[in-house]
């Protein structure tokens, strides 16, 4: 029978086809820039693709275990075929395992089928709803194909198995190539192997963005080509899943931003197409189809528009719910810079905040030697050189805002009744350079850095402690690239470690109200604290009625990324839904940690919940204790 | 930021100060015998240091010599080491809480009466009397001067070795530096005279001394004034001029200006500026001297509003913003600025309760805020009860009632507050009405915000009727139902048959005013000028009557003048020393009958509106229907009362129709803006 033969010769014809499609395809990644790389990451990929990818995907079961039924059906059936027919084996055993494969995923092109008849708004159409016809069509045809005995199979149901199978397997292998969805398989598990952040896989959060090389005029991503070719091959690896979308801020204010329209346009640039067949829904009011680009043509205003990129807070949701965990911020932050770098074109009130931070080393032109002027009272010492001290409070530009400066006092209150030997910074501090850098002016954000550095250098401390946790991961997780190497602890991290040592008699609040607690995106999904802060409310006494969206996936006030600033307009304001989260698990107050999140919820107009800071919270207990 | 200037830090000397605003010196008539500061007058103080003020300075004219009486305005008692040890605990007590605290140091002079101990012989360049304090005075000795000297030093090394942070020296009111400066009062032909070298010789001294006594490194700072506003005193000109070469001795860390001398009545009044008189009236003196010296300037009068402060401060006029009365009515304004709880300030309204009473030899008390000066019993901040929440029920949204309601709410119960009227405020609605006297209106404003904050249940335009009362089933009820007008207390007055109307009819614009009118005070408060005041201003031709010794007999030194320059400039005729003993009707003219008080003369008025401030009879009639249903008989214990301790009557089991009735205010018998609210703090901070 000719049966057999005729599946070897397809199956060998699809290897050819796909390699033909990934050499056409990684052609057009290697229009980006060069990246550290080496192929003995591939040998990585079970292991981040079984533990680290499966961890963000398991949190939506039903999709887990259908694509683990479809997609490990797939390939156990394509390791069967390749030995059976590939290797010209044909032993009825082996067909019995295709058969086993070919039904598990038959069965998980079921449940796709079944989502996709009523799918979640946030998954793209379009060729994505061909899947589970085109899959059930391999899985079908393979069937068919291997099981029926040759005197059962008429030549009509033969050809009519292997054209379902050829429909299926062109899916799979002209996918790659032509760029449609099942590009994801491919592009993904390479994509796994040459993550532009692989310490991702080793544990860390790798959240620090890498500095620019300014020396030798590198000034960000002004065209598709001008990302690293790992980048590139990290857009093509999108599902279109929707999950970003879901989980962004400014999608949800209806600012024009969508971070899988986002993914989707990049694709459309790093292979000269348009998003003409983008099936998933828009940037909000601005319409589909009249984006193109090409891998050397710049990228706003024609593939993406500026307000685009200028939408976002930096707050990594999208990020942290990826499950083929593309790096969405990096990209924009690399817009971002070439934009600001090359063009000095930023919105809004962000100039003048950068100009700020030129001239005055703080971000709303203060006096650096006014930035302590809070303290004075309190009695608290400045740093100098030559006398060491165990603390250094790093207190950032909410030390300029009378709101802030509560929290300060109350913070200073608490490490004077723990008995921390502890000082300030005084008039040296700089701001860190966080805003100028997630606004793109990395110019400004190294030599913010630099000074600080130097400034730090000068003095004799063990560790630094802060408020504000994007001066957090300035200093910790940034500052390293520059050579400042510091032991940095948030202080709501280090309240708790004071009770917890006893050092700290944290009383029982006097707080009776229903309490919820934002976690702020840089302390949180920056820097993964998401615990202190909750142990220091219960050893108050405060039970935390948590939000839908809180710890790690907590949804942003509005205020990273200098988005305050360049204030896109949408339909809504990003901390109005953010109070809305709070108002539907009732509370009365939102315990923050963070000046932009207290400005930010502050600012929401109307009734509202009181906001606090945690530090405030634990100083008006040591009140109530006296 | 906000109040960016206000929180920028100001160093004198060696001395940071936190923020810009301080509290300047005045006289607290609170210090203890001796002259010593005592409980009540560290507590004053601690209360502006809670409230996170940066910087108090205390004692004013407080005296470095002996031949000063102190009797009148009890100050701190500068003359002897024994001072040190209580000033030491004053300025530990401040300095806990962040605060600073300086001293005002002088020697008065002239500026005093004979009459008390010591009894002495006042001192004064050229012995001219003084008026306002009938301070008659000889001519000073050289020898007094050598010893005056030597005390301004000692006292300087007490208030150093007391820990304190500086000390003000006061050229400032017409004192002895001052008396000296001024041709006004000095004539001498010698080294001490004549020329304006010779005429700053004794200050100057007096500053050498201080600073050789205390050394380079404390706080010294000058009061003075920046023009007397007469026509053979100092100028302006003359007075930057003195300050400028005082600035450039290097002996000096600041200048306090003050606009206006002190030693007549009309001029005093300008020194801490009423509610009359523009906001800041005298910033522009302050600028002028700032524009000569190289030491900060410091400046207070009329600044009550802490944004003015800012913007004071903003258009760089002064260095430093004394805001003394602003912080008497409410001594915890920097913390409220600072937790963003600017409209839960207690706003100065410049009424200057605070002022006259020590004008009057009494001890400072603020209008509104009874709790200032008696922090020893008094809350400043009213916290939740920890007994039983209930329900509280007061009747009358006047002062008492709204300081009722306040304090029961802040205590966590919950209140029901009856206004027969539209509006919160009661008669200081009324007071309000008076031209310039606008201002009053700014006390009824906070409770009305605070009472409304606070969440009392309020039902306005609500005549509560016994049975209204018990159906909210209560369990404490405040009765603050306040009098009427008692214009009917003489019946020959003709009230009833419409001969005269009420000071009420006229401000509340329920009458209008006719053309010749007698305006009839009987109580010689702020009421009857205020009423005599509205009707000129419209145009009526006023005389004003009292049986007292002059018009308007019981305001304040610093608040007659003000009347008395309306009254003479609208020609109001001033009739004091009669009755008004009967009125009757001629035709369509009234015709008034005044007796003299001292001759029993009989004289008539021809006008056609005889208008009567007789103060208020109490209204009894909800007291009398709930006196005997009520626990305790509506009976408020006094002993307890009086020694801030809670009513006993609070242990009784309350609700089921059971319920405790107390009275506060007007209804009980006729009192003040001040004693009707501290009736309801001193009552209601223990339900």
């Amino acid at each position: 029978m000719w049966v057999a033969p005729a599946v070897t010769v397809l199956f060998w014809v699809s290897v050819a086809t796909l390699a033909m499609g990934l050499a056409r395809r990684s052609a057009l990644w290697r229009a980006g820039r060069e990246a550290p790389f080496a192929w003995s990451e591939l040998l990585a990929v079970p292991k981040r693709y079984f533990i680290d990818l499966h961890h963000v995907v398991a949190r939506d079961p039903y999709i887990a275990k259908t694509h683990i039924a479809t997609a490990g059906g797939a390939i156990a059936a394509l390791v069967l075929v390749a030995l059976n027919y590939g290797l010209v084996i044909y032993a009825r055993l082996l067909d019995w395992g295709i058969l086993l494969a070919a039904a598990v995923m038959l069965a998980g092109t079921y449940f796709v089928w079944a989502r996709r008849r009523e799918s979640p708004q946030r998954l793209s159409r379009g060729a994505w709803n061909r899947l589970p016809h085109s899959l059930a069509a391999f899985a079908i045809g393979l069937a068919i194909l291997v099981m029926a005995p040759p005197q059962a199979l008429s030549l009509a149901i033969a050809v009519f198995a292997l054209l379902l199978l050829l429909a299926g397997s062109a899916e799979l292998t002209l996918g790659i190539g032509a760029g449609s969805p099942m590009k994801h398989a491919v592009a993904g598990l390479l994509h796994l192997a040459f993550h532009p952040r692989p310490e991702r896989f080793s544990g860390g959060r790798s959240t620090a963005l890498a500095p620019l090389a300014l020396a030798n005029r590198d000034f960000g991503v002004a065209k598709p080509a001008d990302f690293l070719w790992t980048e590139l091959l990290s857009f093509d690896a999108c599902v279109e899943c929707g999950k970003c979308e879901q989980s962004c801020p400014a999608f949800a204010a209806r600012q024009p931003l969508n971070p899988k329209k986002l993914i989707q346009d990049l694709v459309a640039g790093l292979s000269s197409s348009s998003d003409v067949a983008y099936a998933g829904r828009p940037y909000p009011g601005i319409s589909i189809g009249a984006h193109r680009g090409s891998p050397d043509q710049p990228i706003v205003p024609k593939l993406i528009e500026a307000e685009t990129v200028w939408s976002c807070t930096t707050c990594r949701a999208c990020v942290e719910e990826c499950p083929m965990l593309i790096e969405h911020v990096d990209a924009i932050v690399g817009m971002r810079r070439s934009l600001n770098l090359t063009q000095g074109d930023v919105p809004g009130t962000a100039p003048e905040t950068l100009s700020n931070l030129r001239e005055t080393g703080t971000q709303g032109g203060y006096a650096k030697s006014a930035r302590y002027n809070w303290a004075i009272d309190l009695d608290v010492p400045e740093a100098q050189p030559g006398k060491p001290v165990d603390l250094l409070l790093f207190a950032g530009e909410g030390a300029f805002d009378m709101r802030y400066q509560r929290t300060l006092r109350a913070l200073v209150k608490s490490l004077k009744a723990a008995r921390v030997d502890f000082a300030i910074l005084g008039p040296r501090e700089c701001d860190t350079g966080d805003t100028a850098r997630r606004l793109g002016d990395e110019a400004t954000f190294q030599a913010l850095a630099r000074q600080n550095i130097a400034i730090l250098a000068a003095l004799n401390f063990k560790r630094i402690v802060t408020s504000d946790p994007h001066v957090l991961h300035s200093l910790r997780n940034e500052y390293p690239a520059f050579g400042g190497n510091y032991t940095v602890i948030h202080h709501t991290a280090l309240l708790a470690e004071l009770a917890s040592q006893g050092k700290l008699k944290l009383g029982k609040t006097t707080e009776t109200r229903t309490l919820t607690y934002h976690d702020p995106c840089y302390l949180g999904r920056y820097n993964g604290e998401t615990q202190a802060p909750r142990d220091l409310l219960r050893n108050l006494g405060i039970e935390v009625h948590e939000m839908q969206r809180s710890g790690l996936r907590a949804r942003c006030c509005g205020g990273g990324g200098g988005a305050p600033l360049t204030d896109i307009p949408g339909k809504q304001r990003i901390p109005d839904i953010r109070m809305a989260d709070a108002r539907e698990v009732g509370a009365d107050v939102i315990a923050v940690a963070c000046p932009q999140c207290t400005a930010m919820l502050e600012g929401v107009a109307g009734a509202r919940a009181e906001i606090l800071d945690i530090a405030e919270l634990v100083a008006s207990s040591l009140e109530a204790q006296q | 930021m906000r109040y960016s200037h206000i929180f920028t830090p100001l160093t004198l000397n060696q001395l940071t100060l936190p923020n810009r605003i301080y509290s300047t010196a005045h006289a607290e008539v609170y210090a203890d015998a001796g002259g010593m500061p005592g409980d009540r007058y560290i507590r004053y103080y601690e209360e502006k240091a809670k409230g996170g003020l940066g910087m108090a300075i205390c004692g004013g004219s407080s005296p470095v010599s002996i031949d000063v009486p102190q009797g009148a305005w009890r100050p701190v008692n500068l003359t002897t080491d024994r001072v040190i040890e209580p000033m030491a605990r004053l300025a530990d007590t401040v300095h806990r809480h962040g605060m600073k605290i300086m001293i005002q140091a002088t020697h008065m002079g002239r500026r005093s009466a004979y009459a008390g101990d010591p009894w002495p012989h006042l001192v004064s360049p050229s012995g001219v009397r003084e008026f306002v304090h009938r301070g008659n005075a000889k001519a000073i000795e050289i020898e007094d001067i050598a010893r005056i000297i030597a005390d301004f030093a000692a006292a300087a090394k007490r208030v150093q070795a007391s820990g304190f942070d500086g000390i003000e020296i006061s050229a400032a009111h017409q004192q002895l530096i001052d008396q000296f400066w001024s041709p006004r009062t000095n004539m001498r032909t010698d080294e001490w005279g004549g020329s304006l070298e010779n005429r700053m010789r004794f200050g100057l001294e007096v500053l050498k001394a201080v600073r050789e006594a205390v050394g380079r490194d404390f706080c010294v700072g000058l009061r003075m004034c920046a023009d007397e506003f007469h026509d053979d005193g100092l100028d302006h000109e003359v007075l930057k001029e003195i300050a400028q070469r005082l600035s450039e001795t290097g002996m000096i860390d600041f200048i306090s200006v003050i606009g206006s001398g002190a030693d007549t009545h009309n001029t005093l009044a300008n020194c801490m500026p009423p509610m009359a008189l523009p906001p800041e009236p005298f910033v522009h003196l302050a600028a002028g001297i700032k524009s000569v010296v190289n030491v900060p300037i410091l400046h207070a009068q009329g600044i009550r509003d802490i944004t003015q402060a800012e913007r004071i401060l903003a258009n760089g006029f002064v260095d430093m913003v004394g805001m003394t009365r602003a912080h008497i009515a409410d001594p915890h304004i920097m913390k409220k600025v600072r937790e963003g709880r600017e409209d839960q300030i207690r706003q100065c309204v410049g009424a200057n309760y605070c002022i006259d009473r020590m004008y009057s030899g009494s001890d400072t008390l603020c209008v509104q805020n009874p709790a200032t000066s008696r922090e020893a019993t008094m809350p400043h901040v009213i916290t939740q009860t920890k007994g039983a929440k209930r329900r509280v029920v007061v009747v009358g949204g006047g002062p008492a009632g709204l300081e009722a309601a306040r304090v029961s709410r802040s205590r966590g119960h919950d209140v029901i507050l009856f206004e027969r009227s539209s509006a919160v405020g009661g008669q200081i609605n009324l007071a309000a009405k008076a031209p310039q006297r606008e201002q009053m209106a700014g006390i009824v404003r906070w409770f009305d915000l605070e009472t409304k904050r606070l969440g009392v249940d309020r039902r306005l335009e609500t005549d509560a009727t016994p049975e209204m009362v018990l159906s909210e089933r209560p369990d404490i009820v405040v009765l603050a139902t306040g009098g009427r007008s008692f214009s009917d207390q003489v019946a020959n007055w003709g009230a009833k048959d419409g001969l005269s109307i009420s000071s009420w009819d006229i401000l509340s614009e329920k009458v209008a005013p006719a053309e010749n009118v007698l305006v009839y005070d009987g109580i010689s408060a702020h009421a009857g000028f205020g009423t005599a005041d509205f009707l000129a201003s419209r145009g009526c031709t006023v005389e004003i009557v009292t049986p007292d010794t002059k018009v308007s007999d019981d305001v304040g030194g610093t608040t007659f003048p003000i009347f008395y320059r309306r009254l003479y400039s609208q020609g109001i005729i001033p009739t004091p020393n009669h009755w008004l003993d009967r009125v009757y009707a001629e035709g369509n003219k009234k015709i008034a009958v005044l007796r003299n008080e001292y001759t029993d003369e009989l004289e008539e008025r021809v006008v056609d509106q005889v208008v009567i401030e007789n103060g208020i009879t109490p209204n009894t009639e909800l007291y009398t229907s709930l006196k005997d249903r009520s626990l305790n008989r509506g009976q408020v214990d006094l002993k307890s009362l009086y020694a801030a301790e809670p009513q006993p009557a609070l242990q009784e089991a309350t609700g089921e129709g059971r319920f405790l009735l107390f009275r506060v205010g007007d209804c009980v018998s006729m009192h003040n803006i001040h004693a009707a609210i501290y009736d309801s703090l001193r009552l209601c901070k223990d339900f």
